[in-house]
């Protein structure tokens, strides 16, 4: 292949076939320097952003939802364009025809889709439920197949928050690919594959690869179509750097329009598009304004993205999150940094346009940093609380240097490898299912295998015993489960673009999940240091649990629990490996919560840590609130002592440490948090979700919204607007931990 | 390694305010002054658990890589220099490992061969009765002249109690001590507050000093104030 678009890259194996590593590797430039060089927002900018921020601002007042197009199914020619300023604008699409007009999309259920529009005071055209009437959605498959014991399971909420009603998510389109090479090219590219693929022998396997090509194809040709509704064309490669947002954009547009999967992530473009960037302000075609300004405008789109959700998703979800996570940063193989000014560009868009949740900047951190980029991320932390930090160190030998974040701490090679996403298990419930001989703790009703109640003092080896019969029966249920699902997704809401970016040989991986693993650490250590006995109701279930004597609590880098917490993360990510997946994908646990913490406290009895029936969970792998005693460094390293190797789908920690804590002067303060980060990767943590605040400041937010309209915080793998949370989750974030000092 | 053990009441990771970086506070158990409004009244009496050195090393060992930037531990209570042979085996041991040590003491104790193996020191003036300006001289010189004998860098750290020690001739003392010793800089003052409470409570020890008010912001700015206008 070549192209004009390619005049002045250096040429590669990237022009042989799709190979936009390759090009990354040869083309890039990386930056050491300091943030000097940013330029601030231009007033055209501003004008946008402050017409956008009106529009939040009616959002929030009509109670989450703008408005919602009830009369077109989502996809992507359902909607005549729309535009926020059409004569100003220099990135364009939205996903319906309005700014936050939020589209309708059936195909993970059709019930949900309608209680959502039902919510929100709205009813879903005739049209539309007439469309489906005799169409079989991925919700309608799942629940055609799943089993008594897998609606028990979902139920009682051992197996909690399941992608069997809405999309999947997590899978990241390459959508690079578009600005590279055009989607002609990527339209041949999959046609000689369908054409190979047919000379096969037809296995079942083969067929359904045969006609997923099929849709991949027919949703290449649509994507030129809604290009063209724009006044674009992409059938070539882009020639300069706001054709190559402009056509990187489009691709991300699509597959928000065809999917609302949980998390529609968005890659690692700033690092290939610093590339164009280059070009152009080495042409002098672009100065650095403009090239500030293109990347501000892409960012306001995709603060704009919106799916159509229900109140009850909410409760998991807390936030109206979209998950439109962009890796930043990290380190190539070859020992250069992958920092480049687009780099800084887009984190600083945090401050050309305020604060805000999406996209989900994470940065992919590495000892190897420049130190200046090190500084800056810091300082934006400080600022904004509206950044996560990734162990790039430890995912690099894994991914390579072209991987990027799903979701919240997922990672994948982008256009290789996508993920089953597979939601959780509730650890704290299965510990009360264990002692209460296979019963739900709140109903009685039999759930798993029966077994004995525990009375008396708790014995800590007959109950691990006992907890390890439990885990191999939840285990091979909850990955059939996934099975089930996934099976249903590819066969009636196949992502057709996200796929069409893809390799059409992917590596898959299962990703299974946790919840309540500091409880479940916490409640047998004290088990086996203090002297816990249950108290048993009327019915013959656990109610409570009398506590004598101190314990060891997670949270303080105390091995004699950490070592606890470690070993049951390892027994269940192994455990998980027993049972086969659907297309051979690689079994993966992440500790994550989001904000569902709340929920499944709320859903779990008294544990014998102490923790109260309906009280949150600490989220992701954080310990739990108030328990943490021998400072911030302490539960950090707490943290890192679980293992990557047994988590590959990552292992989620949210800090939170008050500004004065942090040092004295402001650069000692930017100096200790970036130490503070780097310790902690250092030594083998995996995630950071990094907030700087005065708890005092969120109380007066709290009652007080208007004084603090974009406050941003970090919660679970994502940034949150406070204001978009339930009250619970804001006082359970209230509740949580603030490192201070003594 | 010697068998040497400690009574230390804890340790806690991640302190940016008790010296540079990010530090880990050693935070040993036992006092010579037992002031009655001291922040840590767990630290008073030489109780506790017993540390041998391989444990607080193992456990510092597990910090190294957060202490970037001149961090590093800070040796605290109680007053460390009660237990100076320990401190002693325990920074021969951390300079092996390039991890510096600095102390925070009421400088009472003289002792020059731990205090030639610090980094740093942070003494707290004590004047909660009124001392003058020559008390002072008198009760910190022998510290004082150690450190300015070994080339020992010296924060002077005063707790400000409003109504006890926030007078004119209290700055008019600390000044006096001050021209003495000009290499230690300016004193930086510390708010007195009551959070410490709860912990008195329940160790059932007095907490004399909860009638006086914790000292705000513009008590400290007040103060500094009167250090600078105040002369000799």
């Amino acid at each position: 292949m070549n192209f004009n678009a390619w005049k002045g890259f250096k040429s590669g194996k990237w022009q042989e076939s799709i190979d936009v590593a390759d090009f990354i590797n040869l083309n890039y430039t990386p930056y050491e320097g300091d943030r000097s060089f940013l330029a601030n927002s231009t007033k055209r900018t501003d004008l946008i952003m402050s017409k956008v921020n009106a529009l939040f601002e009616l959002e929030r007042k009509k109670g989450g939802v703008l408005d919602i197009d009830c009369e077109n199914v989502s996809s992507l020619l359902s909607y005549a364009p729309g535009y926020v300023d059409k004569d100003n604008e220099i990135i364009v699409g939205l996903q319906t025809d309005q700014p936050l007009k939020r589209g309708v999309n059936p195909f993970g259920g059709i019930r949900l889709a309608r209680k959502a529009c039902e919510a929100y005071g709205y009813k879903l055209s005739d049209k539309i439920e007439e469309q489906f009437k005799f169409k079989t959605t991925h919700n309608d498959g799942v629940f055609n197949v799943y089993t008594d014991q897998m609606r028990l399971a979902r139920h009682a909420g051992i197996i909690t928050g399941l992608p069997d009603a809405y999309g999947r998510g997590r899978i990241i389109g390459d959508y690079r690919r578009i600005a590279l090479y055009g989607v002609d090219a990527l339209i041949e590219n999959k046609l000689a594959d369908k054409k190979a693929y047919g000379e096969k022998d037809m296995s079942e396997e083969n067929i359904r690869t045969c006609e997923e090509l099929n849709k991949q194809l027919s949703f290449l040709y649509a994507i030129k179509e809604m290009a063209k509704m724009y006044g674009k064309d992409i059938s070539l490669p882009a020639e300069n750097a706001e054709q190559a947002v402009q056509w990187t954009y489009f691709g991300y547009l699509a597959a928000i329009k065809e999917q609302n999967g949980a998390a529609m992530s968005l890659g690692r473009v700033s690092t290939f598009l610093d590339i164009y960037f280059e070009r152009d302000l080495k042409l002098g075609l672009i100065d650095e304004v403009r090239a500030q300004e293109i990347m501000d405008d892409f960012v306001i789109k995709l603060r704009l993205a919106r799916q159509l959700r229900t109140p009850e998703y909410n409760e998991l979800f807390g936030g109206d999150p979209t998950w439109t996570t962009e890796s930043v940063g990290g380190m190539g193989l070859d020992g250069r940094t992958r920092v480049t000014k687009n780099s800084y560009r887009i984190l600083n868009t945090l401050y050309t346009l305020g604060p805000a949740p999406e996209p989900n900047l994470t940065v992919l951190w590495s000892e190897n940093l420049p130190e200046n980029f090190k500084l800056f991320c810091a300082k934006v932390s400080e600022d904004t609380d509206s950044i996560q930090y990734e162990n790039d160190d430890l995912m690099r030998p894994l991914y390579g240097d072209d991987y990027g974040i799903a979701c919240c701490v997922s990672a994948m090679k982008i256009g290789k490898q996508m993920q089953f996403f597979g939601a959780r298990c509730n650890l704290a419930k299965l510990l009360l299912l264990t002692l209460n001989g296979g019963k739900d703790e709140n109903t009685g009703t039999q759930i798993g295998p029966k077994g004995k109640v525990f009375t008396g003092k708790l014995d800590y080896n007959e109950v691990v015993c006992e907890l390890e019969k439990y885990r191999t029966w939840l285990c091979r249920l909850y990955v059939n489960t996934l099975n089930v699902i996934h099976f249903m997704h590819d066969k009636y809401a196949y992502e057709k673009i996200q796929m069409a970016l893809h390799d059409t040989e992917v590596e898959r991986f299962m990703a299974c999940g946790v919840a309540g693993l500091s409880v479940l650490a916490d409640s047998l250590s004290a088990i086996k240091y203090a002297s816990v006995t249950p108290v048993i109701d009327e019915n013959g279930l656990i109610t409570d649990f009398t506590i004598d004597g101190d314990f060891p609590k997670y949270g303080n880098d105390d091995n004699r629990v950490d070592g606890i917490a470690v070993e049951q993360l390892n027994a269940f990510s192994n455990q998980l490996k027993q049972t086969k997946t659907y297309k051979n994908a690689i079994h993966t646990l992440s500790v994550l919560t989001i904000t569902s913490n709340v929920v499944y406290g709320k859903k779990t009895g008294s544990t014998p840590d102490g923790r109260k029936k309906g009280e949150p969970f600490a989220p992701g792998a954080n310990p739990m609130h108030g328990r943490e005693k021998s400072g911030a460094l302490a539960s950090l390293n707490s943290v890192a002592k679980l293992g990557y190797d047994y988590c590959r789908d990552g292992i989620s920690n949210t800090f939170t440490i008050v500004p004065a804590a942090l040092g004295e002067t402001p650069e000692e303060k930017t100096a200790n948090l970036a130490n503070m980060i780097g310790g902690y990767f250092a030594n083998g943590g995996f995630h950071l979700n990094v907030n700087v605040l005065d708890r005092a400041k969120l109380v007066d937010a709290m009652e007080h919204p208007e004084k603090y309209p974009n406050i941003t915080i970090r919660v679970s793998g994502y940034a949150v607007n406070f204001h978009k949370l339930s009250k619970a989750q804001q006082l359970e974030v209230l509740k949580r931990t603030y490192h201070d000092t003594l | 390694m010697t068998l040497c053990k400690a009574k230390i009441s804890s340790i806690f990771h991640g302190s940016a305010v008790d010296g540079k970086g990010l530090r880990s506070v050693i935070f040993f158990s036992g006092c010579n002054l037992r002031c009655g409004f001291c922040h840590n009244p767990e630290t008073l009496f030489k109780k506790g658990e017993d540390y041998s050195l391989e444990d607080v090393i193992s456990v510092i060992k597990r910090y190294k890589n957060y202490y970037k930037n001149g961090g590093g531990v800070t040796i605290s209570g109680g007053e460390p220099f009660m237990q100076a042979d320990f401190c002693i085996s325990l920074c021969k041991e951390l300079s092996l490992s390039n991890i510096n040590v600095i102390a925070e003491t009421n400088g009472i104790i003289v002792n020059k061969p731990l205090m030639q193996l610090l980094s740093g020191i942070r003494l707290d003036v004590k004047n909660h009765d009124n001392e003058d300006g020559d008390t002072l001289i008198k009760r910190y010189s022998p510290f004082l002249n150690e450190c300015k004998s070994l080339n020992l860098s010296v924060t002077l750290t005063n707790v400000l109690i409003p109504t006890v020690n926030d007078g004119e001739q209290n700055a008019t003392a600390l000044n006096k001590l001050i021209s003495v010793y000009p290499e230690c800089g300016k004193i930086k003052l510390l708010a007195f507050h009551k959070m410490c409470k709860q912990k008195y409570d329940e160790l059932n020890i007095p907490f004399t000093f909860d009638v006086y008010p914790q000292a705000t912001k513009e008590d400290l700015d007040a103060f500094y104030e009167k250090l600078n206008k105040t002369t000799l």
